[in-house]
Parts: C-alpha cells; structure tokens; sequence
C-alpha cells in the first residue's frame, strides 16, 4: 500500500485522511504533532523560523523514517513565511538525503500535479471527496458541542471521552451512511452527558495562528485547560467555514474579509496577512457580544500576528475586554500555559462578580 | 491573485474623489519622519516633498544605544529589532511635530510584496506610541498603483495645489535617484579586501545596526558595497519579498573574482531573513565565496561585530 503523509490540523486531519483515499492511496496522519516528530523538526529546520514550520518539518521526517514515500503540503497565496514552507521543507529533506516526494497543490492544466501523477479513476476520486466535506462538517459540529458542553459538565472527562470516542468512530467510518449515522448519534451522545443546567459559564473567544488553534501539541491542550475551568469557549478557526469561505471567494467574489475589515475599521485599515485581521475583527466583535475575555495564541515571532499586538491591547482598553496574548516557541512548556490560563481564568470570575455586584 | 480587490476597489474610489477640496483637513507647519523602514527604503524622498510643499520635515536623530534603550522599554517585546527601533524613533518625535508620516509600505515593487509587518504599521502608531498626535499616512502598493500616484494622493490629502503636487514629486524623485546613487560606493583598489554588505535597505542604513559592522571593516582597510536596490523592474523569482528577491538576484550575478567575501546581515526575529538565509548562504557556497552572517540584537555592541569581523578577515588571510 502506499501511503502519503500530510500536514495535521488537529480533528481534521481525520476528514483530510479521507481526502487521500481518492487518489486510490492511503494517509498517513495524526491529529496532534508528536513531541518526538517537533524534536526532529527542531534539530533540522533554521533556528529563528516559527514553530509551526518545525512541526511540519518534523512530522515528514518523522513520515520518511517510517517509509512513507509522498507528502503533501499546503501552498499560501499569502503574504507571510507560510508561502516560502513547501519550498524550505522540500530543500532541507533533500539536502538530509531523505527521499520523501512533496506534492502541493495548484494546477498544472486541468488537472493538479498530484491528481495527474496518481491519476485515480473519477469515481475513485469524487466519491470520498464528498465524503471528506460530509466528515469536516460532522467535526465542525463535535467541536462545536464539545466547546458548549466541557464547561457544565458535571463530571469532569466526559466530554472529552465522548468526543473522543466518537473522534475515532469517524476516523474508522467508510462509506457515507455510516458517517451520516454518526452525526445522528454525536447529538444525542451530548446530550446524555449530565450537566449543570443553572450554570453560566464564562464566555472567551479564541483567535489567532490557525495551526495554534487547531493541533493540540502545539497550543498544550489550550481548549481542554480552558473548558475545565468553567470557561465555555469560541475557537475562531472551524475548517468547516473557511472552506466555505474559499469556495465563496471562488464561485461568487464574496470576501468574509471584506465584511471583518468593516468591523476592524477604526483599528485596523489592512488586511496583514494571515489571520491578523481576524484576530483584530473577531476581538471587537466578542467584545460588542460581551464576551468575557479573549485569548490570542501566536508563535513567537509571528510576523502577522505579533504586528498586530499593539492594536489588540488599544481594543482591549477601549472596549474594556481582557485580551491574553500567548507566544509559544520550542521551550513552552505545558504547566507553565495551565497556570497562566488559570490565573486568567480567576480573574474573569472576579471581574463577572463586580459586575454582578455593580 | 494577490490583489485583495477590496482595495483596489478603495483606490478607485479615492482617486476619484482626489481633487475634490476636503475642508476638514488642515495643512501641517513640521512633519515628523521616523529614521527608519520606509525613510531608507525611499532615501530622500520624504524630505524633498515635503519642503518643497512647504512643510518643514523634522527626522528623528540616527539611532544609538538610547534608542534602543527606549525601544525596549516601550516597544512590543516580540517585534523584530527595526520595528522596536522604529517606535522608539516615532517616541522622539510625538510631542515635538504637528503631524508624524507613517505611510503604508504594502509593495515597493510592481507584482512583488513587501514585509507583512509594514502593513499594520500606521495603525500600531494610531494605536499606541503616537496616540495624541495626528498620523499622516498613505498607501503605497505598487502592484495597484505606482508611487507617484500615490504621493498625488498624498498632495490632495494636505490640501495642496495639484501643479504645486507634480513639481514636487519631480523635485523629489531626482533627488530619490541621486541619493540611491550615492550609496554605490567605488570599486576596491587593489591589494584591499572588498566585501558585499546585504541585507534590508533599512537594516544597512541604520546607524545602530550597520554602523559597527562598517566602522570595524574600515578600520581593518577593508572596501564594503551596500547592495543597492535601484533596481524597479528585477527578474522573478520564487520569492515575492522584494528585498529579498533584491539579494537573490545580486547573490546570483556575483563571482569570486568581484568580492572577497559576502557578510549578511540581519536583525533579531526578523521573519523575512529567518526564512532566506539559508538560500542566500548555499548561493554563495556554490560559487565559493566566503560567507558570514552577523545577527544584530538589541544587546549587541562593537566589541561582539568587531571580535566576529575579525576573525573572518583572519580566516580570508589563511586561506589566500
């Protein structure tokens, strides 16, 4: 069998997997950067460039060790070091000596390079395109729940055991019908997990570097330490919706950026790159919803993000909501985020109840 | 692709409007210019057009070891070296200017990018460090519209006469063209080591970060030429970063009869350069020059360049 490594997103590696299959090959993949693939990626790569790059560039070593002969690595169109990655990761393999093949996308006539070299029969390829874009929806949806539900719970783990547990289902299920059956039993697997009802947890959103946001390795398990603390979350980066947002870029020249620059107006008048206008937009907008904090994850670094700090803190005093700015680099280590979180966490709960006082 | 055609759309919009008079604007008696990024990248420009407007610009001194003292104490802590230099140099200004001139920098070359750290510029500025003080800022991207458009933009901003607009910009390109030419500096004489200094327009400028690096290989009697990037139509390249591609190009054409050694330098946690250096450094490899790249903090002074520049001139010896 051959296999193709690619990048991890966190949860959707799982759909992204699924993607593979339609080149009539399988993938190989995991849902969080392993500490042995970032040290890997951190004895290779060049040592001021940002984590994420690291971690990519670990998980093909990692990928090649194993005897995986392809890889496949997304390209930006954007305007930070994330465009230069394929080009960089594929130099420093090569110049490792390993033999690892790296595909990106973008076309080469009608058909893709990876499509081409492949060439898989159409019904091999369309059917677990659908499938892909059924199980990022279904993920979206786990997430979602998840984010609702780990606040209330009232023994703490279930939420997590059941996402999990359903994680796996997914990963595990083939056709359609079954991926669509566990859709049908995420709801009413939720909804068994006892709760308290009286509760009002505290509201924070979460914006920032994508891959930060989304793989768990990375950020320390930022969305489980939150959710424990009583802390019902937003994490801004759902693949459901960006991809949506691409395909209306594509099919109907309809930015959601032209709507988040509106909102950032007063602050911020440029799109940056990355998802720093985002960061700012989404900032404002949780702050006018009355949200209770927000937290802005970054590696340290970052070009877009770490711009874009000084125009946070103005939003923060300004529409008095507190902003925690998190930079995360190879020496970050996981209780050092858990106690910051908390104290974070703390003083939220202190802030709500003088305004209840008030 | 690369358009984001919101702004362009913007752009459209404005330069209609451009010779409308705006009656809330108010004309500026000084202007604050910051000594860095974009006062390097367009040397004398800045200065030209304004006094020929007849706003008198005020430049923030050369940067030293009390800029960087400030900067440190009130820039973001994780911006690269000349972005915490840049906010110590608008510190210096707010208080003593009517307006300070942060503009835009989104390209400086037709289809290539500039850094994505330019782009929130102004309004970091608006933000934090010259809050109080009016900024007066414009868009330059030249993959939407060239620089004189944008400094036409720029006229009717200041409410200005647009014949009085077009002289200036005359003035002050002539005088942009003989400055870039004067920082090619002669060929080497013979018997002297030469040397190419690459790096940001903004980073070999600067008093702070170059100055050490070339005051040591002038003591030493070494030749330095700063890589020039007069160039506005350059070949394409992989790398869209304009300066970046700058270097490419000039690390590309270079041979080991015209330079005794490459030095590269480069500031701490700058992205840009975190990503090309190792291109940049394999280029040079393969035409077999000697290569040094000097990383400048904020904690760097001349006994660390001077150690480093030392003994590369050593090792030059060693191998002749």
């Amino acid at each position: 069998m051959t296999y193709m490594a690619i990048p991890n997103i966190g949860n959707y590696t799982i759909a992204l997997a699924t993607a593979v299959e339609s080149l009539g090959i399988k993938a190989w993949a995991s849902t969080a950067t392993t500490p042995e693939a970032l040290k890997l990626g951190i004895s290779a790569a060049p040592e001021s460039v940002c984590l994420p790059m690291k971690a990519h560039l670990g998980h093909f070593i990692e990928a090649d060790r194993a005897g995986v002969e392809y890889a496949f690595m997304v390209n930006s169109v954007g305007t930070c070091r994330l465009r230069y990655y394929r080009h960089m990761i594929g130099r420093i393999l090569k110049d490792m000596g390993l033999k690892i093949k790296i595909f990106g996308l973008g076309f080469d006539g009608f058909k893709p390079p990876i499509v081409r070299y492949f060439d898989p029969g159409p019904l091999t390829f369309l059917k677990p395109i659908f499938h892909t874009a059924l199980k990022i929806k279904v993920i979206d949806e786990l997430e979602v729940a998840a984010w609702r539900t780990r606040p209330v719970e009232l023994t703490q783990g279930d939420t997590t055991r059941v996402m999990n547990r359903l994680l796996v289902e997914l990963s595990e299920s083939g056709t359609m019908a079954s991926t669509r059956a566990i859709r049908k039993k995420a709801a009413r697997c939720f909804d068994e997990i006892p709760i308290d009802r009286d509760k009002q947890p505290l509201r924070v959103g979460l914006v920032g570097e994508i891959s930060f946001l989304r793989d768990k390795c990375l950020n320390k398990n930022i969305e489980y330490i939150l959710g424990s603390q009583g802390i019902e979350l937003r994490n801004f980066f759902l693949l459901g919706e960006e991809l949506n947002n691409i395909s209306r870029i594509v099919l109907l020249n309809q930015n959601r950026r032209k709507y988040l620059s509106r909102i950032a107006d007063r602050y911020l008048q440029c799109t940056v790159g990355g998802h720093a206008l985002d960061s700012v937009a989404h900032s404002i907008r949780c702050a006018d919803e009355g949200y209770d904090g927000m937290v802005h994850l970054c590696p340290s670094g970052c070009m877009p993000e770490v711009s874009v700090r000084p125009i946070l803190k103005r939003v923060s005093k300004d529409k008095n909501i507190p902003i925690l700015e998190m930079s995360y680099d190879e020496h970050t280590c996981g209780v050092g985020i858990a106690t910051r979180l908390e104290a974070f966490a703390d003083v939220l709960r202190e802030r709500r109840k003088k305004q209840v006082n008030k | 692709m690369l358009i984001d055609t919101g702004q362009k759309f913007l752009k459209k919009l404005s330069a209609e409007h451009m010779w409308k008079k705006s009656a809330d604007s108010r004309v500026p008696l000084t202007i604050g210019l910051p000594r860095m990024f974009f006062y390097h990248i367009y040397p004398d420009l800045w200065e030209t057009f304004f006094s020929e407007l007849g706003i008198k610009p005020i430049v923030s001194g050369p940067s030293t070891a009390k800029t960087v003292e400030k900067a440190s104490q009130i820039s973001e802590t994780e911006h690269c070296l000349p972005n915490k230099l840049f906010d110590a140099h608008l510190a210096e200004l707010v208080g003593k200017v009517d307006m300070v001139f942060v503009p835009r920098v989104l390209s400086t070359i037709k289809n290539h990018l500039s850094c994505p750290k330019f782009g929130p510029l102004p309004d970091a500025a608006r933000a934090d460090i010259a809050r109080g003080t009016e900024v007066l800022s414009i868009d330059i991207d030249e993959t939407v519209c060239p620089l004189s458009d944008s400094l036409m933009l720029l006229g009717k901003k200041l409410n200005m006469r647009r014949d009085r607009t077009v002289s200036a910009i005359e003035r002050a390109f002539s005088a942009m063209e003989a400055a870039k030419k004067n920082t090619a500096r002669p060929a080497g004489k013979k018997g002297r080591p030469h040397f190419l200094l690459t790096g940001h327009p903004y980073t070999i400028h600067d008093n702070f970060i170059a100055g050490p690096v070339l005051n040591k290989l002038a003591s030493m009697g070494a030749d330095v030429e700063l890589i020039s990037f007069a160039d506005n139509t350059p070949s394409k390249s992989y790398i869209l970063w304009s300066t970046a591609n700058a270097i490419y190009h000039k690390l590309n054409t270079i041979s080991a009869d015209e330079y005794d050694g490459v030095i590269q330098l480069t500031v701490f946690n700058c992205g840009c350069d975190s990503m090309m250096i190792e291109t940049y450094r394999q280029l040079v490899r393969e035409k077999n020059i000697p290569y040094m790249y000097i990383m400048i903090d904020e904690h760097s002074a001349q006994a660390g360049v001077d150690t480093r520049v030392e003994a590369f001139i050593d090792s030059l010896r060693w191998r002749q």
